[in-house]
């Protein structure tokens, strides 16, 4: 045989191979289709079923798997949750590692569509669980719960809220959390400063005066591009009455009011009293470089241990609005695999249920530092061990659900990072750049969105 | 009486025919026993991955979404025309040219420098191999720690010279120059070693009798020892454009969002499996990659061999 017809044979072989596999293809100009946008549950197969599926008749699985990161160094506790939850049920957990973070759980879930072995329950964060919403790849839960007896109003009203869209949840919380403000004890003694948090960002001024002329020049940290500027910093946007969006209306983004909180931001690294940190501001924090800093309730634990000195924490800052609401929830919730066969999503949303009982919810919390995301979740015992967690807890009443463009709109997150960064560390116009992200934005989800939402 | 017939010419001539093709049979049968399980693999692995990225890069199709939408070659018309498109390719011609001159020349002066006898210079030689057989993961938060601004070993340098550090990690001009210095740092090693073996190639003789004739050092190097090294120039700048441009590990580390240094490679990450999961749109861009990388391969192997100076 020659070489050109074994070629040419291995190249028909290959070709023959690319036509097998992948996704079902539409024809040019149609309107890509997103199977969970209908909102209904699915069937083995990826087979849409109508809404108000009988849930009657279906037994739970003996069998499913669990694909999760261990949030928060949770994978002891998570086990423990699981036996337990076996012990009980019978239904055996496959408890699998499914990345070293958010993102990598994320990028396998989606990954593994393509072959449909892709868990049952998956940790899907803040940022990640729409994209998995818009491929089809996760179900609504309301009626998978109400079908294994599960009352959701149990949920954290805040946190809960998080995964609702067009109606239906498509997620419940699990590994929550929310920015914290954290300050040096002892630099704040030395500037004569009361034992507490600011409770505004004109009063932070005052005590960044104070702690400059203590010699603690840098008062405060913002977060640098790489840690989720536009998550802590919607604190800063709302506390003056901005957003980053308003549901899909981008032009909030370069609103008076977020201009104003930017150009707040801007001078106060201009007066030189705040700074932008180069790693994790926390990180920063622990290692003295700042003496303020707002950071997530999940690195409370973590950051007292890295600290060689006292912490405090206090609620965020408001702002020149007044609004009390200034807290953005963020962390990870569960989600059941569109994919999943009724008899799996059942099991699925009982083992859902059990890990975030009220019970479940208090050892979780206490052995890893994020909210409970349960009403009724004793956490006496940790309140105990660690009262600063307390605070933690309490600032959930100031829980608010993030904007659009930072946690559904895909991409969006990191314009607003850039936007952030450029204004923060380049000195840019905020006006103008928040500007050229709003126009990002809008032309993202024109591009992405815009179709498939309608 | 001997009945036994002897073959005539024609079936001896057909019982060697026979023989030949039953060994060509054998043979092949042992070409296709050796050969297949490697086609096999090939084909599974590299042309069916290829082939299907190739489809992908005409869909406008989400990761993990059931259902794609062909959109012809309009991934391929974003990539090239697109503003984000335009920075990549900016940003990978920069981080390819300066790493690869980069690690070429300083490879070269220090292969120089090693290559006389001089004391330590095997510890020297693999104290500046070792970082290639490093970890990029491990070589980035290394040098994420010294390049901090506020808490790195690098900060107490430029406080030296009465200047603040760059915002290594916030400003994208400074991000590019940070990973290029790593990233050459890392590579220097590689290109020492092999610069140093193309050095002890060169016959002293050569040498000896430009020495003889009276040709300064400077020209000796010029005119004898770097024609004479350009098979050793030709192999590394294939390899070390080919490794630039597939370069992720310390980008990523040391720059996770991207911003400044956002190479071609890093690009199909961001928009494949990071907040966009534009699976098409990532699979065109691994198209370009693909077939620029083919391309420079090509050029170098048609005409840049041409110029090399083989003894």
């Amino acid at each position: 045989m020659t070489i050109i017809k074994t070629v040419g044979l291995v190249g028909v072989a290959a070709l023959a191979l690319g036509a097998c596999g992948g996704p079902t293809v539409e024809g040019g100009g149609g309107t890509p289709t997103t199977p969970a946008a209908g909102g209904d549950a699915t069937t083995p197969g990826g087979e849409t079923t109508e809404a108000g599926f009988d849930w009657s008749s279906v037994e739970p699985a003996t069998e499913i798997a669990f694909w999760t990161n261990h949030p928060g160094g949770s994978m002891d506790i998570e086990k423990e949750l699981v036996e337990k939850f076996t012990a009980e049920t019978g239904i055996t957990v496959d408890h699998v590692t499914a990345g070293a973070n958010y993102a990598e759980v994320s990028q396998r879930f989606q990954t593994a569509q393509v072959s449909g072995d892709q868990g049952d329950v998956v940790v899907l964060s803040d940022a990640n669980w729409f994209s998995a919403y818009l491929a089809g790849s996760i179900a609504p839960v309301d009626e998978i719960l109400a079908a294994a007896d599960v009352d959701a109003s149990n949920y954290v009203d805040a946190l809960y809220e998080d995964y609702l869209y067009e109606g239906e949840h498509w997620a419940v919380p699990y590994a929550r959390s929310t920015p914290l403000f954290y300050y040096n004890k002892e630099h704040y003694a030395d500037a004569g400063l009361p034992d507490r948090a600011p409770e505004s960002w004109a009063e932070m001024e005052e005590f960044a005066a104070q702690l400059t002329e203590a010699g603690h020049t840098t008062a405060f940290a913002y977060p640098p591009e790489a840690e989720y500027p536009a998550w802590t910093m919607a604190n800063l946007v709302w506390g003056f009455g901005g957003q980053w969006s308003d549901e899909w209306d981008f032009s909030a983004a370069h609103s008076a009011e977020t201009i104003e909180a930017l150009e707040f931001a801007q001078r106060s690294l201009e007066e030189g009293w705040a700074a932008v940190a180069s790693t994790a501001p926390q990180t920063d924090f622990a290692a003295g470089a700042n003496s303020s800093v707002i950071a997530s309730t999940g690195a409370l634990n973590s950051t007292i241990e890295a600290a060689g000195f006292e912490i405090g924490v206090g609620f965020l800052p408001v702002g020149p609005s007044g609004d009390e609401k200034v807290v953005p929830t963020g962390g990870a919730g569960l989600a059941v695999a569109s994919k999943s066969t009724p008899e799996q999503q059942l099991a699925a949303a009982m083992f859902v249920s059990y890990i975030t009982n009220a019970e479940n919810t208090a050892a979780f919390s206490g052995a890893t530092g994020y909210l409970p995301v349960t009403k009724g979740a004793d956490m006496s015992a940790k309140y105990a061990e660690q009262p600063l967690f307390e605070v933690a807890v309490d600032q959930l009443e100031r829980a608010r659900v993030q904007d659009f463009g930072r946690v559904l709109l895909p991409g969006g997150d990191i314009a607003l990072a850039r936007g952030l960064s450029e204004v923060l560390v380049q000195k840019t116009d905020p006006a103008a750049t928040m500007q050229k992200v709003a126009d990002e934005m809008q032309s993202l989800y024109d591009r992405d969105l815009k179709a498939v939402l309608g | 009486m001997d009945t036994a017939t002897t073959p005539t010419d024609a079936e001896l001539e057909v019982e060697r025919r026979r023989g030949r093709r039953l060994r060509k049979s054998r043979n092949y049968l042992t070409f296709v026993l050796f050969v297949g399980p490697n086609v096999a693999l090939i084909m599974m692995f590299i042309y069916y991955p290829l082939i299907m990225n190739l489809r992908f890069s005409l869909l406008d199709w989400r990761l993990g979404s059931s259902t794609a939408r062909f959109v012809g070659l309009q991934n391929y018309i974003e990539f090239f025309t697109s503003p984000n498109g335009l920075e990549v390719w900016r940003v990978t011609i920069i981080f390819t040219v300066a790493t690869v001159a980069g690690a070429m020349l300083l490879g070269l002066l220090m292969a120089v420098v090693l290559n006389k006898r001089l004391p330590g210079r095997v510890v020297a030689r693999t104290a500046l191999f070792s970082p290639y057989v490093l970890s990029g993961v491990g070589v980035g938060m290394v040098w994420s720690f010294i390049f901090d601004p506020r808490l790195g070993v690098m900060r107490f340098f430029f406080e030296a010279i009465g200047r603040r550090s760059p915002e290594w990690f916030n400003d994208p001009r400074w991000a590019l120059v940070m990973v290029i210095i790593v990233y050459i740092w890392k590579n220097l090693g590689y290109a020492a070693v092999i610069f140093i073996a193309g050095l002890q190639s060169i016959p002293s003789d050569l040498l000896e009798a430009a020495n003889v004739d009276g040709a300064s050092r400077t020209r000796q190097f010029f005119t004898i020892v770097m024609p004479l090294l350009s098979p050793t120039v030709f192999f590394l700048s294939i390899t070390m454009i080919l490794n630039s441009m597939q370069a992720f590990d310390i980008l990523r580390i040391m720059t996770p969002s991207g911003n400044g240094t956002n190479t071609i490679i890093f690009e199909i990450y961001l928009q494949s499996f990071g907040a966009y999961q534009r699976a098409g749109y990532a699979g065109a861009v691994s198209v370009v990659l693909f077939l620029t990388l083919f391309a420079i391969t090509a050029f170098q192997l048609r005409y840049v061999q041409k110029k090399v100076h083989y003894q």
